[in-house]
């Protein structure tokens, strides 16, 4: 499953986001990749998530691939467009 | 450059996350980085305080965003193994602190911590930290980086 989201963040995505980000991610069995221009990440490790270096408004493509790609991906929609 | 001699501590005497903290912000006062070195303090351990900024690999990046700050810097602490209360429970022993004025548009916090970040993913890189002995061979490393 493929979808893009926008960054919703003041702060852009590091801080407390991303430790979120994080925790969500590695609760997912799928694999997931983070898209954002030319780089592909793992956003099950903080590291992948700051190299993005993703400001507010920014846009991320998310890639997930495997048996709970669905629930993955409606927790991710939740953590993009929460609040 | 965003680091200098000044502020790398090759054997930071620091048994928590707090001391660590200090100890480096104490050097990037000393260096004019800061001018108000309790106030940046406060700063990064509310930060920390809300979350941990260890990123795994036993290596933290704490980092502050104040008007205590007057110029963006990074300092380089090598401590013994300090808890940061990590996502990954591991202990932290190479420290870089961040500082950026509050002035800065979010853009360079965030530029810096993703310029490190690639970096620090490399495992030789983090090797070379590691074995690095003086603060020039620390300075030699991080020229790569920024």
């Amino acid at each position: 499953m493929v979808k893009t989201f926008t960054v919703p963040f003041e702060e852009g995505l590091h801080a407390r986001p991303a430790t979120e980000l994080v925790k969500i991610c590695q609760n997912i069995q799928s694999d997931v990749v983070f898209k954002k221009n030319d780089m592909n990440v793992n956003p099950k490790s903080i590291l992948g998530i700051l190299t993005l270096e993703a400001k507010k408004g920014d846009q991320i493509t998310v890639e997930i691939q495997g048996a709970d790609e669905k629930e993955a991906m409606k927790k991710l929609e939740d953590y993009f467009t929460a609040k | 450059m965003l680091i200098n001699e000044a502020l790398i501590d090759m054997a930071l005497d620091a048994d928590t996350k707090e001391e660590v903290v200090r100890g480096l912000a104490t050097l990037a006062y000393k260096d004019g980085k800061i001018n108000d070195c309790e106030k940046y303090i406060e700063a990064v351990l509310n930060r920390e305080a809300e979350y941990s900024t260890a990123v795994g690999f036993g290596i933290a990046i704490p980092h502050g965003k104040t008007e205590a700050v007057t110029e963006p810097f990074l300092g380089f602490g090598k401590v013994k193994e300090v808890d940061w209360n990590a996502l990954d429970t591991k202990p932290v022993d190479l420290v870089f602190i961040i500082g950026v004025p509050k002035k800065d548009s979010g853009s360079l916090h965030l530029k810096l911590l993703a310029k490190l970040s690639r970096k620090l993913m490399n495992e030789t890189f983090r090797d070379e930290l590691r074995k690095a002995e003086t603060k020039k061979d620390i300075i030699a490393i991080l020229e790569t980086v920024f």
